[in-house]
């Protein structure tokens, strides 16, 4: 999701409940005789409200699972897991009053951080990398069908290659082999480093292969090109999608050991 | 680059129609390791509930003066409540007493509003300022005088002077010292040596703090109370009847070792120019010639140094006021000398070296308090229960102990 000025109104609100609940924090540090604590009334409302947010931004996750039930655009809760998942994290910071020393209390905020800062970091990448990806992979397909793609790519090329050409026996004997040698280790096992060939090997070709062939290696160098860009969006995939890897896991983690967090703090 | 010719079956064959009933790779790993994660956080807090352990839900460390309790949760959680258990102040007071603060006051804390637990605190007597000055920043009484400034903010402040040294407050020692005498170079001391007394010679340290003065160990030795030539010994620094007897027993007693020297001329005393005399003519009048050569040496020289002697109507023997030296300047605060060892005394007593009245206040001012002791990581401790005391100590009742060594 791009972070733009759609963004204004959310930002500003979240800016704004910060700076109120830095306020009332603050008062209420400075005022209370035994320090900012979490079982304070203050606090636990701090406390509250906090875990309220959170668990309003891991309900992204189950919005996504179920997308047509009529809850609000995708994008609001998106932009919603965004900002008050962010606000969340100094409302807790205001309930604990900075303080985290207990062993589950200590868990649960090194939780927190990593999945802010995982957070963070996916939102940036989910801001800067789409457009990366529209403009360096045009040839963009579905992630989970570049096998089944890249099979496809194989199997046109295995066809160019044997489809019959009007030319002398040894100018289609020259063809395979450079098909063999040089393209079809790079068809066969893209992501290999080194597989790639080199781009200036069909202009060479051209030279010395009949004109008969150049649709021929038109059709090749165009599906080197698809790999290529197919190699590329994998890449590009891996950073849009990876930080889900460490940011999920530590939410779900970190709602349920917020929850035994809560109840066990209440009971003493 | 062309593109390549392709037909419409062949586009249509690109697509994997079962792409999505398969989980790849990322979505896949996501899912276990959200589960594996809150499984082993799930496995920590079981393993620790089944040994018996509450060490998880610890709030953080206990104090160090409650360290033993760690393990036991209820020894201070005691208090049933609608759900859980909660600390009150019976539990407090279960091993401490907690004497009342001000007879007064309108507003008594709870324990824990001021003694935070489970902060790692080495001292639960270091209480933040705002425990203080949520009362007495704008102090309430139920009736009756406060007694104290009403406006108290924190020590670097809204904090006013000491009492000692506001104005209209003197020094009620009745005792003359000049101290700007006593720290001049060259003065005779002990046996006649010369000596540059220093602060710690009069004022020395003891144990925790320095000792109030006292004559016989800290002004004897260079001001003898030498009464008669005769005597090596000083008459005892104690009321003037007392001195008396002393003088008596003593000349008494060597009339009857030299009895010769009854009849001897008396040849006058230059100390207290008095003139010669014929000789006695008994032993009760030599006592009582030397008894009053000692007494006006004592009375007109010796005590009249630090002493101001009221001779009565009639009375042979003068009232000496009290010393009233006050022993603890500041009631209601506390301050150690010895941590404050590293500085030089003259560094916070500074007119000490000019003093030459004993109506001079020698206490250091809030400010010079300031210098070290105020707000910030940088500067020494500024808060209030650095110097103050909130219990009443003096009315502290004895604790009777609940507890057993094994029950801990």
């Amino acid at each position: 999701m791009r972070i733009d000025r759609t963004h204004r109104a959310w930002a500003t609100a979240t800016i704004i409940a910060l700076v109120f609940a830095s306020i009332v924090y603050i008062a209420y540090a400075v005022r209370s005789p035994g320090g900012p604590r979490g079982g304070t009334a203050l606090g636990l409302t701090f406390g509250i409200a906090g875990y309220a947010l959170m668990l309003y931004a891991g309900l992204l996750g189950a919005r996504k699972k179920v997308p047509v039930w009529r809850i609000g655009r995708a994008q609001t809760w998106m932009r919603g897991h965004l900002w008050l998942g962010l606000l969340s994290f100094p409302l807790i910071l205001f309930h604990g009053g900075f303080a985290f020393r207990g062993p589950l209390t200590a868990v649960l905020m090194i939780l927190f951080f990593i999945v802010i800062v995982s957070g963070v970091a996916g939102a940036a990448f989910q801001h800067y990398l789409p457009r990366i990806m529209l403009s360096e992979v045009p040839m963009e397909t579905i992630y989970e069908e570049i096998p089944h793609v890249r099979e496809q790519l194989r199997d046109e090329a295995d066809e160019l290659v044997m489809a019959g050409v009007e030319a002398e026996y040894d100018d289609k004997v020259m063809l395979r082999e450079m098909y063999q040698e040089k393209i079809r280790p790079f068809l066969e096992t893209p992501d290999k480093p080194g597989a790639e060939p080199p781009a200036e090997i069909f202009d060479s070709l051209r030279v010395v292969i009949p004109a008969a062939f150049h649709p021929v290696l038109d059709d090749l160098e165009n599906i080197c090109e698809e790999e290529r860009q197919l190699n590329r969006q994998i890449r590009l995939y891996r950073w849009l999608h990876a930080w889900l890897l460490i940011h999920v896991p530590s939410s779900i983690a970190l709602l349920v050991l917020g929850g035994v967090h809560a109840v066990m703090a209440l009971r003493y | 680059m062309p593109g390549r010719s392709r037909t419409t079956k062949k586009l249509a064959q690109r697509i994997d129609l079962n792409y999505f009933k398969r989980l790849y790779a990322i979505p896949s790993w996501r899912r276990r390791l959200s589960f594996g994660l809150v499984l082993v956080g799930l496995l920590w807090l079981g393993w620790e509930a089944l040994s018996g352990k509450q060490r998880p839900y610890n709030a953080g460390p206990v104090s160090h003066a409650h360290a033993l309790l760690t393990r036991n949760c209820t020894a201070c959680h005691v208090a049933q409540a609608v759900f859980g258990r909660k600390v009150t102040d019976q539990a407090c007071l279960t091993c401490h007493d907690a004497p009342a603060h001000q007879t007064a006051q309108t507003f008594t804390p709870v324990c824990m509003d001021c003694h935070v637990e489970h902060q790692g605190s080495p001292r639960l007597a270091s209480t933040r300022d705002a425990s203080c000055t949520q009362c007495h920043r704008d102090l309430k009484t139920d009736g009756k005088p406060a007694g104290y400034v009403t406006a108290i903010a924190s020590f670097d402040g809204q904090h006013p002077e000491f009492a000692p040294l506001r104005p209209g407050h003197t020094d009620p020692g009745t005792v003359r010292l000049n101290h700007q005498v006593h720290l001049k170079k060259d003065l005779r001391g002990p046996n006649g040596t010369l000596v540059q007394v220093k602060c710690a010679d009069c004022h020395p340290r003891e144990q925790a703090d320095i000792v109030p003065v006292n004559f016989e160990k800290h002004c004897l030795s260079c001001h003898p109370l030498q009464f008669d030539k005769r005597f090596v010994e000083s008459v005892p620094h104690k009321k003037p009847d007392v001195e008396r007897e002393f003088m008596t027993a003593k000349f008494t007693e060597y009339i009857g070792a030299h009895p010769e020297e009854v009849r001897t001329a008396d040849p006058g005393d230059p100390r207290t120019m008095r003139p010669p005399l014929p000789p006695a003519r008994n032993a009760a009048e030599w006592i009582a010639r030397r008894i009053d050569d000692s007494e006006r040496l004592l009375w007109r020289k010796t005590c009249k140094e630090c002493h101001t002697l009221n001779f009565g109507p009639g009375s042979s023997l003068p009232e000496i006021p009290k010393a009233a030296i006050p022993a603890v300047w500041m009631p209601h605060a506390e301050f150690g000398h010895r941590a404050h060892q590293m500085v030089n005394c003259a560094e916070c007593h500074a007119g000490a070296t000019k003093s030459q009245e004993t109506s001079d206040i020698l206490l250091p001012g809030i400010q010079t308090c300031r210098t070290c002791h105020r707000s910030g990581a940088d500067f020494a401790d500024a808060r209030c229960s650095e110097c103050h005391l909130y219990h009443d100590w003096s009315k502290e009742k004895k604790i009777e102990g609940k507890f057993t060594l094994l029950g801990f």
